[in-house]
């Protein structure tokens, strides 16, 4: 039935990429040939290369306004990825890495390597929870066999285009919400329930006292995997058709697997290019993809739960215009957030539970027989949970050094659980200056909106949700 | 008739310093690629093609002598090989070292494959200089 549901949706999406085909518009880049491959006879021995992203980030800083974690620090307005202010200057990204071919006389063996050394979801807790430095690239591809290149190690996995993309081309500074809350993997080990608290759309508010702040245990996934990858690209009839398909560990860049569950990548794309070479070629591409996977949790909510996430979109460019579309669906461990929206961690002592009955000041939730101490915020995955999201972009160059964006993301949580449902909805402003190829300053708005369609607007998730500012963004990023 | 015979041999030596240098070429260069760097060869190529554009098709001669590790951009598996074939198409000689291949098939276990435009000569450094014999001015981009 799972395997039915995700041949329909790529069968669907297939048949939106052969529509974009048929009417012969054309693609973008080709992340699967730029980032796995070199130019034959043309590839050095070794490459040095990066980029260094210092940013500045900022809200308005606006408290939980409701509920039991009423007054505390809202971590959607907190700065990531310490979630310690609403404002931050951080350098969110500093990379280096070499690539090439390792004897030049044989363009069929060609390697990738990346290391991150900035601040964010990468290094936070890049060693059993704790920052570091960290790897996200260690790959060889074997050019052999013509139709089918093979590219074994950590790289990034197929996918969509707003995480398959190089980064340091990515035209805002934070992802969308799709894309952060679906494919941008946290790894936990439990799912964080000996920690909630919940209200009812009625009004009553339950809870469970534990001071397991169900912290991640590594970084996030960098949207890459540790695997093998067989790929290739054909020109038929003017189109590039680009395939992908890959098993990998399905634990991000986590030495080794969580479990013996493999996750399996497929990966489609037709393109027609107008013009031009590398990351910002033109033309328009169609896509779709699918990932299928299990998850293995050994703490809280203990067990084995499937992870699937599909989707199709297509990218266009050309002359002074840019745009995009993407749509992203997801079954199982959906990323949650918090508790009530505060920072984890935070601590706010007991908890009074109220209910139709009235308020019980000293609740003896694990019920020992005397008052619980405290709650503590927890980070939650939602094992058996559903999402979807979509994102549509509109770029724009009104001189060769200035190009002024928008886009418009909307991320629908927890579809299948009426009470849990959550939309978060952004409509990011940017604008991009050009102070050389290789050095550019962006700056987004971000006009951000949650709601709970189950929840009345007085009620106090409700509340909570109105509590999310707009965010300011400014990051200046170059290459070398 | 010694007038007719000294009138024979002018045009005999005319004919001859004419076939030297091409029919017609007002120019003859050689380029030489002996590097391994791919900005080096995007550059050969590059430079090659503004001949032909400055001078016209007709009116040089235009040869690309590539040797030592500057080989690589005569292999048949090469980002280039499309402006190869179009610049030969516009009269660009290439010559490839012998010695080179040699060397490169005991490395490689076989000899590297070339493009089909691709002429193997001797030695290319030896190339280069009987073109320079001939009039050849040498540029290494």
């Amino acid at each position: 039935m799972k395997n039915n549901n995700i041949f329909k949706k790529t069968l669907a999406a297939a048949t939106i990429v052969a529509g974009l085909s048929a009417i012969q518009v054309a693609e973008a880049a080709n992340w699967l040939m730029l980032q796995g491959t070199e130019r034959p006879g043309a590839a050095p021995r070794a490459k040095v290369w990066g980029f260094i992203q210092p940013e500045y980030q900022s809200t308005d800083g606006t408290k939980v306004a409701a509920g039991a974690f009423n007054g505390n620090d809202a971590i959607f307005n907190q700065i990531r990825p310490d979630l310690n202010g609403s404002s931050d200057l951080n350098v969110l990204r500093a990379r280096f890495g070499i690539r090439g071919v390792s004897m030049p006389l044989d363009s069929n063996v060609n390697y990738f390597f990346l290391a991150e050394t900035g601040n964010n979801g990468v290094t936070r807790y890049a060693n059993a929870g704790t920052a570091g430095m960290r790897m996200t690239d260690a790959s060889v591809t074997l050019n052999n066999i013509k139709g089918a290149r093979i590219r074994i190690g950590q790289f990034k996995a197929p996918m969509g285009e707003e995480a398959l993309q190089a980064v340091h081309v990515f035209d805002y500074i934070n992802f969308t919400g799709m894309t952060n809350g679906l494919m941008l993997e946290r790894h936990f080990a439990g799912d964080g329930s000996g920690t909630f608290v919940k209200q009812t759309p009625t009004g009553a508010t339950t809870a469970s006292n534990s001071n397991d702040v169900n912290a991640p245990i590594s970084g996030v996934s960098a949207f890459r995997d540790v695997g093998i990858q067989v790929f290739d690209t054909f020109k038929v009839a003017n189109i590039e058709h680009s395939y992908a398909v890959m098993k990998g560990n399905g634990n991000g860049l986590n030495r080794g697997d969580g479990d013996s569950n493999k996750d399996t990548y497929l990966y489609y794309s037709a393109e027609q290019v107008y013009g031009g070479k590398g990351p910002k070629r033109q033309g328009l591409k169609g896509y779709i993809w699918s990932i299928d996977g299990q998850r293995t949790l050994t703490t809280e909510g203990a067990g084995t739960y499937d992870r699937q996430r599909s989707g199709f979109g297509m990218t266009y460019r050309k002359g002074k215009q840019r745009a995009s579309f993407e749509y992203i669906s997801a079954k199982g461990m959906i990323f949650t957030g918090s508790d009530g929206a505060s920072v984890p961690g935070t601590s706010i002592g007991q908890l009074p539970v109220s209910g139709p009955f009235g308020t019980n000041p000293n609740p003896d939730l694990d019920g020992d027989g005397n008052p619980d101490n405290q709650v503590r915020v927890s980070w939650n995955v939602a094992t058996t949970g559903e999402a979807n999201g979509f994102a549509i972009h509109y770029g724009y160059a009104i001189t060769p050094k200035v190009e002024l964006d928008i886009r418009h993301d909307v991320y629908n949580r927890m579809t299948n659980v009426t009470n849990a449902e959550r939309i978060f909805t952004t409509t990011t402003l940017g604008a991009q200056y050009w102070l050389n190829k290789k050095t550019h300053l962006t700056v987004n708005y971000e006009l951000r909106d949650a709601e709970a369609p189950a929840y009345a607007s007085t009620s106090n998730t409700a509340k909570v949700l109105d509590s999310l500012d707009n965010r300011l963004s400014i990051g200046l990023l170059t290459i070398f | 008739m010694k007038k007719i015979l000294g009138m024979v041999a002018a045009l005999g030596m005319l004919l001859s310093l004419t076939a030297q240098a091409g029919d017609f070429a007002e120019q003859s260069i050689v380029l030489q690629i002996s590097d391994p760097n791919p900005f080096k060869q995007t550059l050969v190529l590059n430079v090659a093609s503004n001949i032909i554009k400055h001078y016209g098709q007709d009116k040089v001669n235009v040869e690309i002598v590539a040797f030592g590790p500057g080989l690589r951009l005569l292999f048949a598996e090469n980002a280039n090989k499309g402006r190869i074939k179009s610049l030969s198409s516009s009269g660009v000689k290439f010559s490839a070292c012998k010695n080179t291949i040699k060397a490169m098939g005991k490395k490689l276990g076989h000899a590297p494959a070339l493009v089909s435009q691709a002429t193997p000569v001797g030695a290319g450094v030896v190339q280069i200089v009987d073109l320079m014999a001939k009039g050849y001015k040498l540029v290494k981009p």
